[in-house]
């Protein structure tokens, strides 16, 4: 295995991981503001490094640009919705804050 | 070994993608289900990006182009809704 | 070994998504469910080759449609103080066995399918060979506009009447109500738009021209643009005006009466209808058409604002 499939490949774990730990966050987080902030800020990690790695996997600057693009406007997509969604839930309810998660 | 490699992650995220449809089905607030239509965006885009390079198909690119910047259509038009901390009846 | 442990979990997650979208548990999930639907196939369209498919799947089904059902459901089921009322329960007792003879019903077929040989494509090949002589290299677009234009047609002006339908329905609704947002004065949203429409026009104008060469096309230039439509919509900078303007309306008769002008013209010079006579007119008509579908769109998602509920009793 090249040195360039080695590199790509521990992007794309590292970006798994960071896709494990938004949809744990989802689920585990005791109410909607913590599953946001879990969800919006990992997901969008792990895209970042899965589009690093297939950028050194495929090579062409074209594509890389390409990728690089896609990662930004999916940032800003993803604090867009997330912006709007934490207010929404905040002009209905009050965060659960007083409750630690049983464990 | 990338040949596997490659669907192997699109295989783990989708496998993500169905554990995060857990929260649409507990809720309890309509936001926590609308967190899995994000979820379901950034997955999404980064299974179609695999898919682009292990099938050699750079149309797909483009579809992930498309979809990121559409996802702020579904927030959009979900924080017009009234509130409804509970809506299950039955 | 790999890929089809994908493809398998691609097909069980759409067919439990189905299922989860209909059987009513409450409305929002199904919006959801049906969203997330539209999302899985969009990838496996990409799966099995079909970008074209692909790229209108998502902006459509995932991203138009579920736009249109939150919409809907803001303004059809939910009261105003945000009280959801009961969905009425009523299982049919049909309801298993028919799921049920229609999936071995498909599955036989399919069946049947998989294990004869495959009859020689004549039609395919044809189209293969002779794309060149035109200048085309997309296959899809080819066949859209060259081979079986009439279908295109037909399908523009079943749009076209959709559009009529919708709005003898939406126009007698709430007239000062729209699909608007909450809070659309919010900076984020300005900066969202700031990028996204210059960002969507672009594309939408590049798969116009790519169409002819490589995955794109009108229709899924026409969906990109409408899409970016929705947003100006949702976001309030664009409203819904009880009757469209002069501009409006040319935009949404520009795909029909492009495609019928320049499909009779042959007949002028004795050649059969619908024989494109260039290039030229193949651009004509995809522009008009990604126009004609764009407004359209728009109009149909803007109409959906101004829906309103019967009050019974």
């Amino acid at each position: 295995m090249s040195l360039q499939d080695a590199l790509a490949l521990i992007f794309l774990l590292a970006g798994c991981a960071f896709y494990l730990a938004g949809t744990v966050g989802l689920l585990r987080f005791p109410d909607v503001f913590c599953r946001l902030h879990a969800l919006t800020k990992a997901d969008n990690v792990g895209l970042g490094l899965v589009c690093v790695g297939l950028a050194i996997l495929n090579g062409q600057p074209r594509v890389a640009s390409m990728l690089l693009l896609i990662w930004l406007v999916g940032l800003l997509a993803a604090t867009v919705s997330a912006h709007l969604i934490a207010r929404h839930a905040h002009e209905r309810e009050a965060p659960q804050d007083q409750e630690l998660p049983r464990r | 070994m990338m040949d596997l490699a490659l669907p192997g992650v699109a295989l783990f995220l989708l496998l993500n993608l169905v554990a995060g449809m857990l929260r649409v089905y507990r809720g309890p607030t309509l936001a926590d289900r609308m967190l899995a239509a994000l979820l379901f965006s950034t997955t999404t885009v980064a299974v179609l990006l695999l898919m682009a390079e292990w099938m050699e198909m750079a149309a797909l690119r483009h579809v992930a182009l498309l979809f990121v910047m559409l996802a702020s259509i579904l927030s959009l038009a979900f924080v017009g809704l009234p509130s409804g901390t509970d809506e299950e009846e039955s | 070994m790999m890929s089809l442990l994908l493809d398998g979990l691609i097909v069980v997650a759409l067919v439990g998504l189905a299922i989860q979208a209909i059987t009513g548990q409450s409305l929002f999930r199904g919006i959801i469910n049906f969203i997330v639907f539209g999302l899985t196939m969009a990838l496996a369209w990409a799966r099995i080759g079909a970008p074209d498919l692909a790229m209108a799947e998502a902006a459509i089904g995932a991203g138009l449609t579920g736009a249109l059902m939150m919409v809907a459901y803001r303004r059809l089921v939910a009261d105003e103080d945000g009280h959801v009322p009961t969905p009425p329960r009523q299982k049919s007792r049909l309801a298993i066995p028919i799921a049920v003879g229609s999936g071995l019903l498909v599955g036989v077929i399919g069946l049947g399918a998989l294990l004869s040989d495959n009859p020689p494509g004549e039609a395919g090949q044809l189209v293969l060979e002779t794309l060149p002589e035109y200048g085309l290299g997309n296959a899809i677009t080819g066949v859209l506009l060259l081979f079986r234009g009439l279908d295109t047609l037909l399908e523009i002006a079943v749009l076209f009447t959709a559009l009529l339908a919708a709005r003898a329905v939406a126009g007698t609704g709430d007239s000062s109500a729209t699909a608007r947002t909450r809070h659309p004065e919010t900076p984020l949203i300005g900066a969202l738009l700031a990028v996204v429409i210059p960002l969507t026009i672009l594309v939408a104008v590049h798969l116009l021209r790519a169409g002819t060469y490589e995955t794109g096309g009108a229709f899924q230039a026409g969906a990109v643009l409408a899409a970016a439509g929705v947003l100006l919509v949702l976001s309030g900078r664009v409203s819904r005006t009880p009757s469209a303007g002069p501009l409006v309306r040319l935009g949404v008769l520009a795909g029909l009466s492009a495609f019928i002008l320049v499909g009779l013209a042959p007949l002028l010079y004795g050649e059969a209808l619908l024989t494109l006579p260039g290039m030229w007119s193949i651009y004509l008509i995809e522009t008009a058409m990604m126009v004609s579908i764009a407004v359209t769109l728009i109009l149909l998602f803007a109409d959906a604002g101004g829906l309103r509920r019967e009050r019974r009793g």
